[in-house]
């Protein structure tokens, strides 16, 4: 069986909507997350206390809201987890030692008697930390993104290490911009910036990355074999040679992250939701951002090259 | 053929040691199972019997972050504004405000510290000088000592949480200075965090305690052998002569003397050698504390050779001595199971017992046993030694008895520097007490020349020096350390009680390892589901290609884990988004070459030929896409903490591991097939 095979689409010819469509997610995207913050910031990156209780029988959430209100904890965040018996408390309150903690389980006991829990988990962060911690990831990938843009441009020419990392930048902003979009739509999912998405995101560029290497890799490969042809046509074959295995690996590594974020559990969803959007966003940027970015550049050499030969030539015909 | 055979060489090599690396995880897995299905005195007897198997497995096993195996994460900091305010010449109430100040900027910025106090400082006009120089000092120099103050009071809490949460026995602790006055603590598998908070806050406590009377911590040994033999006639009798302990020590008139003179003449013996150290201490004014110190076998021996062996007829250590002589080691350990585990060194004319690593926590248990504790006088405890010594490949540490009453406490002490005495070129470490400790400390060292006093932190013996003479006017000189490093090391266990810089606990996290253990469950099941899915694909779609594929997926997961193993790397949740982003690139490898052959054998190549064009042609889509991928990771796991270096890592392993599978195993195994004559099909 096979797949895509000795396909000729034209990938590159009309980039123009694809540039319109990526901005407008991003834009759209990042609205929706400034005006209503709706990634929030995991426990790793923001301080305050975070509790997760488990109860022994299905809990009201307003009946908990209530009691929260009333042991000094006014506006809490309160969610179910799962199940209704499964709660996660969260406040961005902090005090020494396990105070804040306490205080929400005593405040729990004193209003809901008839109903026992469990502290499943507490969580304490001081904001300092998240700081660092956020400050030295920016860091991490900044200068693996600098360290990548050099060995492709050895590798490669200039402009597509240029290319590659505004891609894999696009794809970043993109899948923030699809998960502000998703918690804003699906205020259920409750996907927030914590460690496990910040591998999602290691993992995703890592991915991304991989693509737009081995689709211009082929480029590479066909700007050598097809020197006559123009760049349009290069462009598209070389993606169209591609395509076949682009659309598989993908597809493969998308159904694995597919099967995790819908049996993989709570913990697991965050991490599987972005990097299965990073697949897609990164599959589709190397072939309409990094190699529409090398061709609105090769096509640019071409004409001002055009106009430099044309420049020249009637510098010639004049004689003396 | 010949390159085949060296591929299939480094192949087979290659598995077997990943195999050799994760046999430990798989033997760790069996015998905690095993362990989980036994309870009370069954699983205490099995731990006893197993332990060194157990020991084993768990260094070597592939270990499991706190993300997956549940535990607590801690950050603490080091009061860095408290030892400003405490190293200051002159504390007036500008710098205490100054102090505040500072305090309360650090709160919401990562300046370093000694910047923002020296910016605050001059904003008032004033200068580090002004608090802590001497009037030859330029401010650099000052600046450079504050900073190398700092950096001295981070190096002590980072040893004393250690020494701390070593003593607490957590498996695979990690202990990590960070920033410039933080220090990371992360402990596996520990869940109560009420435990933690109080073991690893609160100031540490430095002592000197007396080590007790040699005889009669025999007597006390040779007691809790009768009970661990059940012998326990003669045991009332023992705990009668103990708990009279000053009748004892002054009945028994001969020892004590056979005992003292014996040490003078030790002491003679080294005059010269003391002597020499005491004259250079005496020009400046010093006086000496000369460490013998018993923690090394070679030390003992010298010691041995100084002392002559404390003879005593009737004691517990003559008796162990003749017994050992006639009875098989099966009966000796039958006789005296205490000893067994515990030796003496009795031509030492010293009571301190020599326990191997792997009986320590035996030991541990047994003296807090409520029949052992009643034969233990209550003015006598037990400690172990900070240093430990090799002997026939394992561990042995110092089982010191000393006195439960401190002598004195480390407050007194008001500075601690580790030198190279200029005379016998080795290291020793000199210590300066306030005037207070001075005088109780010429009182103490008088009374007890020729014994030995313990240093000891949080309970654990970093030395234990004999007191060669009085020591009035507070500064002495321990001597007998083996190397620079462990005379460093005193240095900063003793300013532990000079400048207590305290340290708070700001993040803690415990992760419950039931939550921990749900998520994982599901995680891994739908990742295994997942992969099965994907393998099954691989096969339909590339046929034979997809089967060598799956191996080879599988062959690179192994190696990842033995590298993993062998380098004793710990896996972590981002760890594994690392092993998922490698198996993507893994099918990714084998997706490109087989996508390769396929356009080649469109194009009517033969077979053979087809298979070498894609290899070839996909070499550089692969090649590219590996490195740049490592150039990330190395990149990632250099600048980024915790959870980033945890991906990156199996991402560098991963990658290496999938070259070497992708191109090398999976190219070897068609070419085989190849060869053969077998049919070779991509689809």
């Amino acid at each position: 069986m096979r797949i895509f095979e000795n396909t000729n689409y034209d990938f590159v010819g009309k980039r123009t909507g694809y540039y319109l469509a990526s901005a407008a997610i991003i834009i759209i995207g990042f609205i929706i997350l400034f005006t209503t913050k709706s990634i929030p910031l995991g426990i790793d990156f923001s301080g305050g206390t975070e509790i997760q209780l488990q109860f022994e029988k299905d809990i009201d959430i307003s009946e908990l809201r209530t009691a929260m209100d009333e042991a000094g904890f006014a506006g809490m965040e309160i969610k179910t987890m799962g199940t209704e018996r499964d709660v996660l408390l969260r406040t961005p309150m902090q005090g020494e030692g396990l105070l804040v903690a306490e205080r929400i389980e005593d405040g729990i006991k004193q209003k809901i008697s008839d109903n026992k829990f469990e502290v499943m988990r507490t969580d304490k962060v001081g904001p300092k930390i998240g700081e660092e911690l956020r400050r030295n990831a920016l860091f991490a990938i900044i200068f693996s993104l600098i360290a990548i843009l050099i060995y492709m441009a050895f590798r490669f020419q200039f402009i597509f290490a240029v290319a590659a990392v505004i891609a894999l930048f696009h794809d970043v902003m993109v899948t923030i911009a699809c998960i502000a979009i998703a918690n804003f739509i699906f205020p259920g999912l409750r996907l927030e910036f914590n460690q496990s998405m910040l591998a999602a995101f290691l993992t995703l560029v890592g991915f991304s990355s991989n693509d737009t290497v081995v689709t211009f890799d082929r480029i590479r490969e066909n700007i050598k074999l097809f020197k006559n042809e123009n760049t349009v046509s290069v462009m598209n074959k070389s993606i169209n040679d591609t395509l076949s295995r682009t659309v598989i690996t993908s597809g493969i590594v998308f159904l694995t992250v597919l099967v995790l974020f819908i049996f993989g559990g709570e913990v697991n969803r965050s991490f599987a939701f972005t990097f299965g959007i990073g697949i897609i966003v990164g599959t589709y940027s190397s072939i309409w951002i990094a190699s529409a970015i090398v061709t609105e550049w090769k096509l640019k050499e071409v004409k001002s090259l055009k106009k430099k030969s044309a420049g020249i030539r009637t510098a010639g015909i004049k004689k003396a | 053929m010949k390159k085949n055979l060296s591929r299939i060489v480094v192949t087979i090599a290659l598995i077997v040691l990943s195999v050799y690396f994760l046999y430990p995880t798989f033997q760790d897995y069996n015998l905690s199972k095993e362990l989980s299905k036994l309870t009370g005195q069954d699983s205490i007897d099995f731990v006893d019997k197993n332990s060194e198997k157990l020991n084993d497995a768990r260094d070597k096993r592939l270990k499991l972050g706190l993300d997956l195996k549940g535990g607590m994460y801690v950050v603490m900091d080091v009061d860095i504004v408290k030892l400003l305010e405490d190293m200051s010449d002159k504390k007036d109430d500008m710098l205490v405000s100054v102090l505040a100040e500072v305090k309360e900027a650090s709160k919401d910025n990562d300046e370093i510290i000694l910047e923002t106090f020296k910016t605050k400082l001059s904003e008032k006009g004033l200068n580090l000088k002004t608090y802590y120089g001497e009037v030859r000092d330029t401010e650099a120099d000052v600046e450079a000592r504050l900073n190398s103050e700092i950096d001295n009071a981070l190096d002590r809490a980072v040893e004393i949480v250690r020494n701390r949460v070593d003593q607490y026995g957590v498996a695979e602790p990690q202990i990590q200075k960070i920033g410039n006055s933080r220090i990371i603590v992360e402990l596996p598998g520990v869940s109560n965090p009420e435990e933690v908070r109080k073991l690893l806050e609160g100031t540490a406590l430095l002592e000197f305690k007396l080590i007790y009377d040699p005889q009669a911590v025999v007597r006390v040994m040779e007691s809790i052998n009768k009970i661990m033999t059940g012998d326990t006639s003669s045991v009332s009798d023992t705990t009668v002569s103990l708990n009279n302990n000053d009748s004892l020590s002054s009945g028994n008139e001969s020892i004590t003397k056979t005992d003292t003179s014996n040490i003078n003449s030790a002491a003679n013996k080294d005059s010269l050698k003391d002597t020499k150290s005491v004259t250079d201490l005496k020009s400046a004014g010093k006086d000496s504390v000369t460490k013998k110190d018993n923690s090394s076998k070679k030390e003992a021996d010298t010691v041995n050779n100084t002392d002559t062996a404390v003879t005593e007829s009737d004691t517990a250590a003559d008796e162990t001595d003749t017994s050992e002589a006639q009875l098989s080691e099966e009966e000796f350990r039958e006789k005296y199971p205490f000893f067994t585990m515990v030796s003496l060194n009795q031509e030492s004319g010293m009571a301190d017992g020599y326990v191997k690593e792997s009986d320590k926590d035996k030991i541990d248990r047994l003296l807090k046993r409520e029949d052992i504790k009643t034969v233990i006088p209550s003015d006598m405890q037990f400690a172990w030694s900070k240093k430990t010594f090799e002997s026939e490949g394992e561990k042995i540490y110092v089982l010191y008895a000393v006195k439960k009453d401190a002598e004195l406490t480390g407050k007194v002490v008001v500075d601690a520097r580790a030198n190279i005495d200029p005379t016998s070129n080795t290291p020793v470490v000199t210590m300066e007490m306030d005037s207070e400790g001075a005088s109780d400390w010429s009182r103490i060292t008088g009374a007890n020349i020729n014994k030995r006093i313990a240093i000891v932190l949080d309970n654990v013996v970093y030395s234990a020096p004999v007191v060669r003479s009085k020591i009035s006017g507070g500064s002495s000189q321990i001597e007998g350390m083996a190397d620079v490093p462990e005379a460093k090391l005193l240095e900063i266990v003793l300013k532990a009680g000079a400048l207590p810089a305290p340290v708070k606990i700001i993040e803690e996290r415990s992760i419950g390892p039931s939550l921990g253990e749900d998520s994982i469950r599901s995680g891994i099941l739908s990742s295994i589901a997942a992969l099965i899915l994907v393998a099954l694909f691989m096969v339909f779609y590339y046929r034979l290609g997809g089967a060598v594929a799956d191996v080879a997926v599988i062959i690179n997961m192994l190696f990842i884990f033995g590298i993993m193993a062998s380098l004793k790397a710990t896996l972590t949740l981002p760890g594994i988004a690392g092993l998922i982003l490698t198996i993507g690139m893994s099918v990714d490898t084998n997706v490109l070459i087989f996508e390769r052959i396929r356009e080649e054998i469109s194009l009517g190549k033969p077979m053979k030929t087809a298979i070498e064009l894609g290899y070839k042609k996909a070499f550089s889509a692969i090649i590219d896409s590996h490195i740049t991928g490592l150039i990330t990771g190395i990149i990632l796991y250099q600048f980024g903490t915790g959870p980033i270096q945890g991906f990156a890592l199996t991402l560098i392993f991963g990658l290496l591991a999938n070259l070497f599978t992708g191109i090398v195993i999976t190219h070897y195994i068609i070419e085989m097939f190849i060869e053969k004559g077998k049919k070779v099909s991509f689809g």
